[in-house]
């Protein structure tokens, strides 16, 4: 069950930067992916050049997040090239972020080579606990914290902050919004820039229980769409509940029936499609 | 204007007529000038860093050649190409073939390519050395008696030995066994084949978890909780990607490494990334057919080591040896078929039999090419330690076994040769 | 000047096998093969104006169908094949396009995207049916019952099977044409350009909508039998959601405002592909960029570049 729940917690992050960028641009960026693999690698690369400087080594967190945020700055520059088809049809809008999903697997490539990259011991420096009968890592327990007071934090973003407010506007009305006088080019830059952290984060924050590969981006898209459709596109707390009902799934399938484990999510996403489209928690959707 | 069939037919004739006549008007071969060798290396996914691997095996041996004047002094020359999926792993091999017009292609690593270019070799009578991909379809089912094709030792082999060493090792110390092995075909042949080997020998062992993750899986927390559920005495895993040294961190961090006994057949082949942190001692671990830091390495084995090591600050692994086999099998192949022509450089069809049954150095020991083209080597496996000047787990001692007694005879099946064991 | 132009191209096509050389021709196979595919998916995007990423699906039951037809059931006759991977498409697009045309845009682009996958998994899991990650062989078919037996495989892919690819385009090309050109096209264009006004005038929008998706599969499917037979394989790689992609981008290459923005693209792709991939290791980046570029400044494709009027042909 907490395995599932790490899952589901970095899930969500990558998730919830979908359904932020989709609630108020209408735009589904395939390339989180990306994004979330940029800050695996940087997290590696970042933490690894730290310890390596004298770095205590339980602050490797702190430079993690710092990497992942670092990496939020890819996010105006993105946004500016995606800024060039707003008007136009939602396909092309999928399929140049499909472009940028092929641009940043090479890009990787490049950078980073082909070989997996790790953290190698830092998973450990906060301990283990018992817990029910299981031995849990601590970091696992820190990711779910993280994960969980991202989520309580975009939650009180959305809600009682000016920004938020404004966003949640602009995701129900464009329009109107923009005759009330709100700067779309800043909201949306902003709006996308914010999308991009929660995923390099999450990326980076992954990080030391897993490696950085460099399929990581693609396969991730797949399970992040699902998330988000089982949530219900643009919903922040659908991409809560999405994630976790994804995570504890997967989980449940490994310890139920393993066989079906690569199939699992795809049967729950389209049985989800068909019974109720809009998600568990839907918005007013296309 | 209607085309009846005849005159479809006709046509086609007409055409094939003037194709077949087109293509005899190229030249064979050449016999001076630089020769090529088309490269396919897998330079993406999953599979990039063996296919990195292969390559650098592949160009060192290249390099080495041309230094020492080439191959019946003419020098080689690479061309790569990149291997992908299959179909279009196909297109770039008979680009090799038709338009760069290479002597010998080498490489090949994923099992689905390597079905598709048996076929393909053998259509378009062109050599072609396999890295990997060696499963009982490519060899048994598609080409029983191939001519052009040569493939790599079989996939089973690191089980095979892995079992062997298991049972001899640890029999009467382990009774509940898990598996969690990458979802496809490499994953359940060796899986299937441990488990029959345990049964050959008399092992009475209890499947206690079977899990099969994708192929590349970055995250085993649900894995991990089920194993932990299970509480198996062994743990047996022919993980060979990055998946391995997540598995085991993951497996570390729940507890699993400490009271259970794990055997990866082929994780050495990542080992620079299976850390001391989180990779227990004891554990038997396998790096397919070469073995980076043997006690009884030759001169050409620590010179590869050493420039590799140089060159890329990395330990090199067994796609290396691959790598370079392919090329001095060919070298050696060209020169003894040229002997028997008076020194003339051999044609294609003259190398294919010196190809057959060749020997060479190569840089783990001596390998060659059964007369049914499949590979022969050694293969090395051992217990983790961690006295070493590494931050990683490495073996001690090192246990060999060659493909004689790890990999099926020619025309026997695997089930069927190893009940044939006398054990 | 785009009769010419047309012309032109047709007689190179027709006069390549003698002139061209042999690594060229296997390449225009695939762009055949592929041509026949983005056909069906025009019909499905251009002209209907719902975007698949999950088309990928039927051109890998295509390739499937031809190989077990060849190696399971010995049935070698291509024009079998074709029929039966035509039939298989039928099958599996009624139930699934019953189930996704009554979503549009993002819903529909996820779910067929879903489904991709899934057959993925599907074809990756069930290996004692479909060969999981090794596949299945595709064994040389029987054109028009001739084995051709005295041409090695080569000389048979650059020779009858070539003219034979390309009759099987004509054809197809042909009766895409007097689709398109139909009432029934003709309501197509209304639901994409209006469904709320196409419904109010009496067109049952779900219902035409099922339609393009079963022709558009059932061409697809058909270009993947076609596309199998050089390979001689059928992989579970064909239906992953990176190939859907890839047909998408084809389509927007050659531009799937025309008619023949298809043939175009799949073209341009196929050589583009081959000349990159030669040149660099990191062709991905080269073609994620000009994916980009056509799709923020020639949305239209290449046969939008060249007809500056709006070429809505389709």
């Amino acid at each position: 069950m907490l395995g599932g729940t790490f899952h589901a917690a970095v899930l969500f992050l990558v998730a919830a930067g979908l359904q932020l960028v989709f609630g108020v641009q209408r735009i589904l960026n395939l390339a989180c992916g990306s994004f979330y693999a940029l800050g695996a690698y940087l997290g590696v690369s970042a933490v690894t050049w730290a310890l390596g400087a004298g770095l205590p080594a339980p602050l490797f967190v702190v430079v993690l997040i710092a990497a992942g945020l670092a990496l939020a700055a890819i996010g105006p520059p993105v946004e500016r090239i995606l800024r060039t088809i707003y008007d136009r049809d939602e396909s092309f809008q999928l399929l140049l972020t499909f472009a940028l999903v092929l641009m940043f697997e090479d890009v990787i490539r490049f950078v980073w080579g082909t070989a997996p990259h790790q953290l190698g011991s830092v998973y450990l420096v906060y301990g283990q606990l018992r817990i029910g009968g299981s031995t849990v890592p601590v970091y696992n327990l820190v990711v779910i914290a993280a994960g969980g007071s991202i989520a309580l934090g975009m939650g009180w973003l959305l809600t009682r902050t000016r920004f938020g407010r404004i966003v949640r506007a602009t995701a129900e009305n464009r329009e109107m919004s923009e005759a009330l006088g709100v700067d779309m080019t800043r909201v949306y830059r902003r709006v996308f820039t914010l999308g991009v952290a929660l995923g390099t984060v999450g990326g980076a924050l992954v990080i030391p229980a897993t490696a950085a590969t460099s399929e990581m981006g693609i396969e991730l898209i797949v399970e992040a769409f699902a998330v988000v459709v089982i949530g219900g596109l643009g919903s922040m707390r659908g991409a809560a509940a999405g994630a976790l009902i994804v995570g504890l799934l997967k989980a449940g399938a490994i310890a139920v029936w393993p066989e079906v484990e690569m199939l699992a999510v795809y049967v729950v996403v389209i049985a989800v499609l068909v019974l109720r489209p809009a998600g568990l928690f839907a918005r007013a959707a296309a | 204007m209607r085309t009846t069939r005849r005159q479809f037919l006709a046509l086609s004739g007409a055409v094939s007529a003037a194709v077949a006549l087109r293509l005899d008007g190229v030249p064979a071969f050449a016999q001076t000038g630089p020769i090529k060798i088309g490269v396919l290396a897998a330079k993406a996914g999953v599979l990039a860093p063996v296919g990195e691997s292969g390559l650098r095996g592949v160009t060192w041996a290249t390099d080495r050649i041309n230094a020492a004047g080439g191959i019946l002094g003419r020098k080689v020359e690479l061309v790569v190409e990149e291997e992908s999926s299959p179909k279009d792993t196909v297109e770039r091999f008979r680009k090799l073939v038709l338009s760069d017009k290479v002597d010998v292609v080498s490489g090949g690593i994923s099992t689905g390519v390597g079905l598709a270019l048996g076929p393909v070799a053998e259509e378009m009578k062109a050599m072609w050395l396999a890295w990997d991909a060696t499963t009982q379809k490519g060899v048994e089912e598609t080409i029983p008696k191939p001519r052009y094709a040569f493939r790599s030792t079989d996939n089973e082999c690191e089980a095979v030995m892995a079992s062997i060493l298991t049972a001899k090792n640890w029999k009467g110390k382990f009774r509940t066994v898990a598996g969690i092995n990458p979802d496809y075909s490499y994953g359940r042949d060796n899986w299937a084949a441990f488990l029959a080997i345990m049964k050959k020998y008399g092992i009475e062992i209890q499947v206690v978890s079977e899990l099969w993750p994708k192929l590349g899986a970055t995250d085993f927390t649900a894995h991990v909780a089920a194993l932990q559920q299970a509480k198996p005495d062994l743990i047996f895993s022919c993980f060979w990607a990055g998946d391995t040294p997540i598995f085991m961190k993951q497996a570390h961090a729940a507890g699993l490494t400490t009271g259970t006994r794990f055997v990866l057949t082929t994780g050495g082949g990542v080992h620079e990334s299976l850390k001391k942190a989180f990779t227990p001692e004891g554990a038997l671990l396998g790096y397919n057919s070469m073995y980076f830091e043997h006690p009884r390495a030759s001169a050409l084995m620590k010179e590869f080591v050493r420039w590799h090591q140089e060159k890329f600050k990395e330990w090199p692994n067994y796609e290396s040896d691959h790598g370079y086999f392919t090329i001095a099998a060919y070298k050696a192949a060209v020169e003894r078929a040229a002997k028997a022509a008076g020194g003339k450089w051999p044609t294609p069809d003259a190398v294919i039999p010196a190809l057959e049954g060749v020997e060479v150095e190569s840089l783990s020991g001596p390998r060659r090419f059964r007369e049914d083209h499949i590979m022969e080597a050694t293969f090395f496996q051992g217990y983790t330690t961690h006295k070493n000047r590494y931050d990683f787990a490495t073996i001690d001692p090192v246990e060999t076994m060659g493909t004689k007694q790890i990999q099926k005879p020619t025309g026997l099946g695997l089930y069927d040769w190893i009940n044939s064991w006398k054990v | 000047m785009a009769r010419t132009a047309g012309g032109l191209a047709a007689l190179a096509v027709l006069a390549a096998p003698w002139v061209a050389p042999p690594y060229h021709l296997t390449l225009l196979l695939p762009a055949f093969a592929y041509g026949i595919v983005l056909l069906g998916l025009n019909l499905l995007f251009g002209t209907t104006g719902l975007l698949s990423f999950g088309h990928a699906l039927f051109v890998a039951l295509g390739a499937y169908t031809a190989a077990a037809l060849t190696t399971g059931l010995g049935v070698l006759h291509l024009e079998a094949i074709l029929a039966a991977a035509a039939g298989a498409a039928a099958l599996v697009a009624v139930p699934l396009g019953l189930l996704c045309v009554r979503y549009v845009k993002i819903y529909f682009g996820m779910l067929t995207l879903a489904f991709g996958m899934l057959f993925y998994s599907f074809l990756y899991k069930f290996y004692t049916l479909t060969g999981g990650d090794e596949g299945i062989r595709v064994l040389r078919p029987l054109l028009l019952g001739r084995a051709f037996g005295d041409l090695g495989k080569v000389e048979f892919l650059i020779g009858p099977f070539y003219y034979y690819a390309l009759a099987l385009l004509a054809v197809a090309t042909l009766v895409m044409w007097r689709v398109v050109r139909s009432p029934f096209g003709l309501c197509l264009r209304a639901i994409r350009e209006n469904p709320d006004k196409a419904a109010a005038v009496g067109v049952s929008v779900r219902r035409y909508r099922f339609y393009a998706f079963v022709i558009a599969a059932v061409f697809g499917a058909v270009g993947g039998a076609l596309l199998a037979v050089p390979t001689g394989l059928a992989d579970p790689l064909l239906a992953y959601w990176t190939h859907s992609g890839n047909l998408v981008f084809m389509l927007l290459l050659g531009g799937f405002d025309h008619f023949l923005g298809p043939l175009v693209g799949a073209l341009v792709f196929i050589l583009l592909q081959d000349t990159v991939m030669s040149l660099t290791a990191y062709w991905r980046f080269v073609f994620g960029a000009i994916l980009a570029v056509v799709v923020i400044f020639f949305p239209r494709g290449l046969l939008g570049l060249l007809d500056p009027r709006a070429g809505r042909s389709a």
